[in-house]
């Protein structure tokens, strides 16, 4: 008997009859229980589904596997609205990456926590720290080394500028409003919360510009520099609160105007192909 | 554009990178087919392609491209750029980047926005350079004539008119270059093909016409059977190379393949090939792409 | 047309970890279908059938490392599909989920031939007599457990009843099969 079992086949009117739902429970089960085991069965199997159905289904399963899945950043972005071609772009800057976000904000956090610990008084961790973290993120916005794109980058009709300027943006936007919110936890005047964002909105400008002549990793580190000499120099001895007063703001306003006075005048003056920010 | 304009034009241009000038006083021309551009490293090969796909601006004389000035308004440059597709001498890869990421990446920067279109195209050009299969596999575990042909691919995105490849046969073997072949004839017809190389048998499979620069100046240009024909009468095979010969090598039968001098004594004429007519249109130049035997 | 396909079922899962979408386009070629018709059967909306179909290939895609080859591929895919099915009959209120195993009156039976009948009672024996003799909540229970291949703890949030429920459920409808099995039977064999 066990013999005759294995050269048997359903034949395709029984299959049928399966796939319509035609067969009782029990029936069904064990023409089931066949075919699970039989791969010339299976394939029978196949020729009784609609063709059509059978390749939408592969579609779907081709997108879904041949395109590259969105980090969970940007699949949130998107959600939020994003265009999808602008995420594709995104997802191939570095600084994007959940990691890099992480690693910022548990700076920024251990920072917050110096600040609130200390009573208002080691500002200076925090003031250094959160309007350095959009500068690295832009600075890295720009590609590894040598963005391994640079030449196609350069040469397609989406331009090299436009997509620094999404980069920059972009870091800028997943940043800032966890700043903010660590800011909150800072003792202190209710002004202290947002006053980071001066210096930070300066030294991105700044960057940007310095980037058009030196080169982005350059630039990144004289900016990240200089304001680590503001901070640091000034904690030995002025009050904790003084990179970020009034008196600093306004010269921090005067440098991103200058700033963006230079990005504007240099892409003004760029008619040249392939020459950009 | 006007009737009768190429689709590239190079009138006076040069390019100078410090002292050195990269290219001196160019005046080429061109139109639908395959043209390949040859001749030894430092040639001034890679600066002439840069130009031509609006990487950088020359520095004197007048480019046209597509019949557009691409150094007159960044309207001009990006509509240059929309019907363009180029292949850089090296070209990076983010490390873990699949075939199809990679191309898909690209095709977003040429504008293609809707994702349905865009998958399709990015598994046509896949297909085309018959990398259909390693679609999902990350570049970084391809090979180097793999990589080659992803880079091609992108080249080929929206079948644009005008091709700019910088040295594409970079590690293809004979079977691959003969695909490359295919398609490039096939792009040739509806496309202005633009490729550099240094070796003469890429010219002579992919190539109808041919410019031979040196030094950053055109030696040649034309078809490569006048270049060819440049060499009749001046290569021979000989028992013993000649003094004054430009350059000989020993071939497998123990003869030597004399190019350029005097015929030396005992000298059978032999049938010129592109590489002797190149080595003879380099002149001097000759010793820095061949060493003499 | 050969039954042994010349690469195993097995390899092919290797390659697809080893990112060959022309691997997994292959197990769809050999699997797919059928797996698409044993969850058309469970589930009366094509369009979730479809998709659990997508996802488990999909599925298969992410996750082909952690296949251990001592198992079947098409068991294991459909562990994966049925698993992705139930779940989404708890979010998917409109889905239902058959066979019923009451034969309805609206449902046109037609029973296999005499020798299908012969043959397929084989697979089952007399179980096939045993099963139709459960009661209801028995043969869910068999159905989920022992045929869809799900955990007690899975059958138990299928069925929406404790998962000690079931194991007792199981456990009599066993003894209930083998008391059946003990029984002379007529005209089987």
């Amino acid at each position: 008997m066990t013999t005759r079992t294995e050269e048997w086949h359903a034949d395709p009117a029984l299959l049928s009859r399966y796939l319509a739902g035609a067969l009782d429970a029990v029936t069904g089960s064990s023409v089931e229980q066949h075919v699970n085991r039989c791969a010339t069965c299976r394939n029978a199997v196949g020729s009784l589904l609609e063709p059509r159905l059978v390749e939408r289904t592969w579609a779907g399963i081709r997108e879904a596997v041949e395109r590259p899945s969105l980090p969970s950043v940007l699949r949130l972005a998107r959600r939020c609205g994003l265009p999808e071609p602008t995420a594709v772009l995104l997802a191939g800057a570095a600084s994007l990456r959940g990691a890099w976000l992480v690693g910022a904000f548990l700076s920024l956090s251990f920072a917050t926590m110096a600040a609130y610990a200390s009573g208002g008084t080691a500002l200076a961790p925090f003031l250094l720290v959160a309007p350095l973290a959009p500068v690295l993120g832009v600075g890295a916005a720009y590609g590894p080394r040598q963005d391994p794109l640079e030449a196609l980058i350069a040469t397609a009709p989406y331009g090299r500028t436009k997509l620094i300027l999404l980069r920059t943006i972009a870091v800028l936007v997943s940043v800032l409003p966890g700043t903010a919110l660590l800011g909150l936890a800072i003792p202190g005047p209710p002004w202290l919360a947002a006053a980071w964002l001066g210096p930070a909105l300066a030294l991105v400008p700044m960057l940007l510009a310095l980037a058009g002549f030196v080169g982005p990793r350059a630039a990144a580190a004289a900016v990240s520099l200089a304001w680590s000499g503001v901070v640091l120099g000034s904690t030995r001895a002025l009050a904790p609160t003084w990179p970020v007063e009034a008196a600093q703001q306004g010269v921090y306003l005067g440098l991103a105007v200058a700033a963006c006075a230079v990005i504007a005048i240099r892409a003004g003056a760029d008619r040249q192909p392939g020459v950009a920010l | 554009m006007s009737a009768g304009a190429s689709t590239v034009e190079l009138t006076g241009v040069g390019k100078r990178y410090g002292r050195m000038r990269a290219l001196d006083d160019v005046d080429l021309a061109f139109d639908r087919g395959v043209t390949g551009l040859l001749g030894p490293n430092g040639a001034g090969k890679t600066t002439l392609l840069r130009i031509v796909a609006t990487s950088i601006g020359a520095d004197s004389g007048e480019v046209r491209l597509l019949g557009r000035d691409p150094s007159r308004s960044h309207a001009d440059v990006t509509a240059v750029r929309r019907e363009l597709g180029y292949l850089p001498q090296e070209l990076g890869y983010p490390s873990d980047m699949t075939a199809f990421g990679f191309i898909e990446y690209v095709a977003v920067l040429k504008e293609w926005n809707d994702r349905e279109a865009r998958s399709q195209e990015v598994r046509r050009v896949l297909d085309a350079v018959g990398l259909a299969d390693q679609a999902t596999v990350r570049v970084s575990r391809l090979s180097g004539g793999q990589r080659r042909r992803v880079g091609l691919a992108q080249a080929l995105l929206g079948d644009p008119r005008l091709v700019v490849l910088d040295e594409p046969t970079t590690g293809l073997d004979p079977a691959q270059r003969a695909d490359l072949r295919r398609t490039l004839s096939a792009l040739g017809h509806r496309s202005t093909v633009l490729l550099s190389t240094h070796q003469t048998e890429d010219v002579a499979a992919l190539c109808e016409r041919v410019v031979v620069l040196a030094g950053g100046t055109v030696r040649f240009d034309g078809a490569v059977a006048d270049l060819v024909a440049t060499a009749v009468g001046q290569v021979w095979l000989a028992d013993e190379p000649g003094d004054d010969a430009l350059v000989s090598w020993r071939t497998g039968t123990g003869r030597h393949h004399v190019v350029g001098g005097r015929p030396p004594v005992g000298a059978d004429p032999a049938e010129p090939t592109l590489e002797d007519a190149y080595l003879l249109m380099l002149g001097p130049d000759a010793h820095r792409v061949h060493t003499p035997s | 047309m050969s039954t042994t396909p010349i690469v195993t079922d097995a390899a092919l899962v290797a390659a697809v970890a080893d990112e060959d979408a022309g691997a997994l386009r292959e197990l769809y070629e050999r699997h797919g279908a059928w797996l698409h018709a044993r969850l058309i059967r469970r589930c009366n909306d094509p369009e979730v059938v479809v998709e659990v179909v997508q996802d488990t290939f999909v599925a298969l895609w992410k996750d082909a490392r952690r296949f251990r080859h001592d198992g079947e591929v098409g068991a294991w895919l459909w562990g994966i599909a049925f698993r992705r099915m139930v779940s989404r009959l708890r979010s998917h209120r409109d889905v239902v989920l058959i066979p019923e195993w009451d034969v309805s009156p609206t449902l046109q039976q037609v029973m296999p031939s005499a020798e299908d009948q012969v043959l397929l009672g084989v697979e089952y024996g007399d179980l096939a007599a045993g099963l139709r003799r459960l009661s209801p909540e028995f043969r869910s229970v068999v159905q989920a457990v022992v045929l869809d291949g799900l955990t007690t703890k899975e059958a138990g949030r299928l069925l929406g009843v404790r998962e000690n429920t079931v194991k007792t459920r199981l456990h009599r409808a066993k003894a209930q099969l083998r008391a059946t099995l003990t029984e002379p039977q007529e005209g089987w064999r």
